[in-house]
């Protein structure tokens, strides 16, 4: 694991933080784990592309921490503060939808990386569910912030999340393709989100060349 | 592929009376099951079914009013412990897959019984099972994994693993650790887990510079023996000590001998 704060955006994090993990990272007992989780969480769901990417850096610390003294401090704790903020979630998404749609982000980012035996954690099938159900309701199609946002974890963990559940996928898709086809006061954008996700998921997570240039011509890089 | 635990959702839960009186009862005195849920007598007798039975089991209540408690108490589920016992979970899973394997490539080699003195196992433990003759019941495959865990995560335990590699290790000296795939009932497994526990302490680490050294230091050994180099070398092993203690370094002096003896298990 040399150098993986290179690969890993690292430098989002403020110069303490980055500190304390490539401390963390030659030697977990010479850092307080800890303290380390939730410097990680509070930063993560401060900054719009920390949270999409954060998880990557938890793994590289959660099994640098295994390996090392067979703990998991690092782990228990930020599942523990995601478990928090899980359960805070509507009060959140009320007080901030930039902060909420961190949150989900970050969640189902570290559903993504943070793999146990090579599987995702089952304990957080559910919850990211419920957060993408959420998103799914009626008041939140009207923000193009969080249809975006979950656009994005449909894309990055749709089909992982199938493969857990599938009927809670379906059910969530019913709830996508009435507010595609019902809702009248969605904005163009939305509406091409939504098309994309569910073509995305009929032709099996992925997308077709059509699609992909139905979809993407437009897009600048 | 939903599991026991289904975190709590916004539909409804159906309150089983029955379920909840049962854990509510036992819940002092039985310890937690690997995956976290209060073990009672009623979920043992559960867990012997089939794992399809779980899925379908309708959501424990959310709250829970015990004796001691002033209201309602919620069932705080975890991530950190559910994550932990999935994890569990897989490995025991894992672990079962590479020992089928093992069995069926005829892995195990009949050998002879030896009169072992240490063994703890009264069914030869070198003869390999059926393919169809395992454990396979999760909890009691968890709770063994667990039990194994413990004395896995011990210093002796590491030491011991560094100073004897397994192709050397001969029976009845070295520890081994019990199969928790082999069929046995639960006071002779947890016998077994006792007994392993126990032998590995022969490799503790030595005591702390300073406290027992010290108080070695100032006894007053016979005078017919200068302080002996061999005694410091006995720290390792400790317990099973008593017989191999040297018998010619100090003469005349069995009460102090008993001191250092103690000391050591100290």
């Amino acid at each position: 694991m040399d150098h993986i704060w290179e690969e890993c955006k690292i430098q989002a994090f403020d110069s303490e933080t980055q500190n304390l993990i490539k401390a963390a990272l030659k030697d977990s007992s010479a850092v307080d784990l800890e303290k380390l989780s939730e410097a990680i969480v509070d930063q993560s769901l401060k900054d719009r592309s920390l949270c999409r990417d954060a998880g990557h850096i938890c793994y590289a610390l959660v099994q640098t921490e295994a390996k090392h003294s067979n703990t998991n401090v690092f782990r228990r704790n930020l599942l523990t503060r995601l478990q928090k903020e899980f359960v805070e979630r509507e009060e959140t998404r009320k007080r901030s939808v930039q902060e909420w749609v961190c949150v989900v982000s970050f969640i189902c980012n570290i559903f993504d990386y943070l793999k146990v035996n090579n599987t995702p954690m089952t304990a957080l099938v559910d919850p990211v569910y419920d957060c993408l159900f959420r998103l799914s309701q009626p008041d939140a199609l009207l923000n193009e912030e969080e249809v975006d946002c979950l656009a994005l974890q449909l894309h990055r963990v749709g089909e992982q999340l199938e493969k857990m559940n599938a009927q809670r996928m379906d059910q969530l898709f019913y709830l996508l393709r009435d507010g595609f086809l019902l809702q009248d006061n969605l904005s163009s954008m939305t509406r091409l989100l939504l098309l994309e996700v569910l073509e995305f998921r009929a032709s099996g997570w992925t997308l077709s060349a059509a699609a992909q240039r139905y979809y993407y011509s437009e897009v600048v890089d | 592929m939903s599991y026991t635990h289904k975190y709590r959702r916004d539909d409804d839960c159906k309150v089983d009376e029955n379920r909840n009186k049962g854990s509510l009862r036992w819940s002092h005195c039985r310890k937690r099951g690997a995956d976290g849920s209060v073990r009672g007598p009623q979920r043992e007798a559960e867990s012997t079914q089939s794992s399809s039975k779980r899925e379908h089991r309708p959501q424990r209540p959310e709250s829970f009013t015990t004796p001691e408690s002033e209201g309602p108490v919620s069932r705080i589920r975890n991530w950190g412990d559910e994550v932990e016992a999935d994890e569990m979970r897989t490995s025991v899973r894992r672990d079962m897959q590479r020992y089928r394997r093992r069995i069926l490539a005829g892995e195990f080699v009949q050998r002879e019984r030896k009169t072992s003195s240490g063994s703890s196992d009264s069914r030869d433990s070198r003869d390999s099972p059926a393919p169809g003759d395992i454990e396979t019941d999760e909890t009691v495959l968890m709770r063994r994994q667990k039990q194994i865990n413990y004395g896995k995560n011990t210093l002796a335990y590491d030491r011991y693993i560094k100073e004897v590699p397994k192709h050397l290790r001969k029976p009845g000296i070295h520890p081994r650790t019990p199969n928790k795939f082999k069929k046995y009932s639960r006071r002779s497994w947890d016998q077994q887990i006792k007994l392993w526990k126990v032998k590995l302490h022969a490799w503790d680490p030595p005591a702390e510079e300073g406290s027992d050294l010290q108080a070695v230091e100032d006894f007053d050994f016979d005078m017919e023996c200068s302080v002996d180099p061999e005694i410091e070398l006995q720290y390792p092993k400790s317990t099973s000590a008593s017989s191999s203690l040297p018998q010619d370094s100090c003469t005349g002096t069995p009460s102090k001998m008993m001191k250092l003896d103690e000391l050591e298990i100290a």
